[in-house]
């Protein structure tokens, strides 16, 4: 089902993704994030469609990577500690609450870009992707469509691992166990890997231009994309939000 | 992308898909790594995100390769499920230019280990100068940040540079790669070699 996410142009919902990162990494205060973060989650999840269990599924890797960087920034902040912001003694370092606030806004910060990304590519077809990237960002079609015949290889690849084994088995290759012995064989899966794909695009390459493929400028397209007033409303409607959360903690500063 | 032939472009990014799924992997992997231990868990495996600039432009050799193919890596790793998402891009981007701006300085003429080390060195710079803004580095204190910056040079040495050179070469070696310029150099090392020897 087309939820009204999935009906914004692919590039302007780069854009807008692209701007509020920007402007995230300007912002050193914990409120701004967490409050922006509240909004996406609300927004995304009514106007995507995604189910609550996926999203957070989605979220629990970047629930560790953002632990991470609050106690990162709290232990090797660079705010000196003085009696004033002092806030705790754990072993040799005392943690002070410059840099705790400055770690509970970096890991929002890496929750908001989760966020974000989660909402980019839950709604977006990678070729509309491409294809708008090349009607919209005057992008070679060339390399556009040397992209996506490149990602029409993806699937692929499991199977190739798969052969691949198979071959070293039939050869009486030994079966790997063990972490050490796994590392070792890496190169011998690696290159055959890498070869049989280039071997495929080759293939491919050469199947492009037998059809007339020529990568120019010039051409037609089946699906056109174009960027229309409920796309800017999407933009502008972005940017308010950011507004928004950035009055938010105006108001918890003063 | 004029004097690129569509056969060097998408077996670019068939090469570029191959390692967007690596960088996707080391992503995860360095994501529960940087929870226990910070960031800097991160710095030991930064390098292998560079390792397709290095791969592409060694075999290609054209003006644009180190950063194209970045770029294309980070769109793939984006299509597939980046913690990053569309800023990806821009990461790849930068890395990207990290390394080009290495081999420009050789006027894309000059192919050896070093200069393929020091592109890796190259994107180790860029991207740190990256993650000193937006991923807010900055907040860190300069002693930390000093140690953050050589484990990454190294590993962009080690694991783009060296690495990435010893997989194009045992690529070359096997033939696949004979109408490119890694390959066509094979070729004609081989054939002086072999004239050494019937003399």
């Amino acid at each position: 089902m087309k939820q009204p996410l999935h009906l914004i142009n692919p590039t302007v919902k780069a854009a807008a993704v692209f701007c509020c990162v920007v402007m995230l990494s300007f912002i050193y205060n914990p409120y701004t994030p967490a409050c922006f973060y509240i909004i996406i989650v609300a927004g995304v999840l009514l106007a995507a469609g995604i189910p609550l269990k996926k999203w957070l599924l989605f979220t629990i890797p970047f629930l560790i990577l953002a632990f991470g960087c609050v106690w990162t920034a709290a232990v090797f902040g660079k705010v000196p500690t003085t009696p004033d912001n002092f806030l705790f003694q754990a072993g040799p370092i005392s943690i002070n609450s410059d840099n705790v606030s400055v770690g509970i806004s970096l890991g929002f910060r890496i929750l908001c870009f989760s966020a974000l990304s989660m909402m980019f590519v839950f709604t977006t077809d990678p070729i509309l992707f491409m294809l708008s990237l090349v009607q919209q960002c005057r992008l070679s079609p060339k390399l556009a469509y040397g992209v996506i015949a490149g990602f029409r290889f993806l699937p692929l690849l499991k199977d190739e691992v798969q052969l691949i084994q198979q071959a070293h088995k039939i050869r009486g290759g030994a079966a790997e166990s063990g972490i050490i012995n796994k590392i070792s064989a890496l190169k011998r899966y690696t290159i055959p890997l890498l070869a049989s794909a280039i071997r495929k695009a080759e293939r491919t390459a050469l199947a492009m231009e037998s059809k007339g493929f020529t990568g120019s400028r010039n051409r037609t397209y089946y699906r056109t994309l174009s960027v229309n007033r409920r796309d800017w409303v999407f933009f502008c409607l972005v940017l308010l939000l950011f507004a928004g959360s950035f009055l938010v903690s105006l108001c918890f500063a003063s | 992308m004029k004097s690129w032939k569509v056969k060097e472009i998408v077996i670019m990014s068939v090469i570029s898909i191959v390692f967007a799924v690596v960088y996707l992997l080391f992503t995860h992997f360095g994501n529960v790594l940087a929870g226990m231990f910070g960031p800097i868990a991160y710095e030991p495996i930064y390098g292998i995100w560079f390792i397709v600039s290095v791969i592409a432009a060694y075999m290609i050799r054209k003006p644009g390769a180190a950063l194209v193919s970045e770029i294309i890596a980070a769109l793939v790793e984006c299509l597939l499920g980046n913690p990053s998402g569309p800023m990806v891009i821009v990461i790849g981007i930068v890395q990207g230019l990290g390394a080009e701006a290495v081999f420009l300085a050789t006027r894309w003429k000059a192919y050896s280990l070093p200069v393929l080390m020091l592109a890796g060195m190259g994107s180790s710079v860029a991207s740190f100068i990256y993650d000193l803004f937006v991923s807010g580095y900055a907040a860190y204190s300069p002693g930390y940040l000093l140690i953050m910056l050589v484990i990454r040079l190294i590993s962009g040495a080690l694991l783009a540079g060296l690495l990435g050179k010893a997989v194009s070469d045992s690529l070359a070696y096997t033939g696949v790669l004979n109408g490119m310029a890694l390959g066509k150099e094979l070729k004609k090392k081989r054939k002086r070699a072999s004239e050494h020897a019937s003399l």
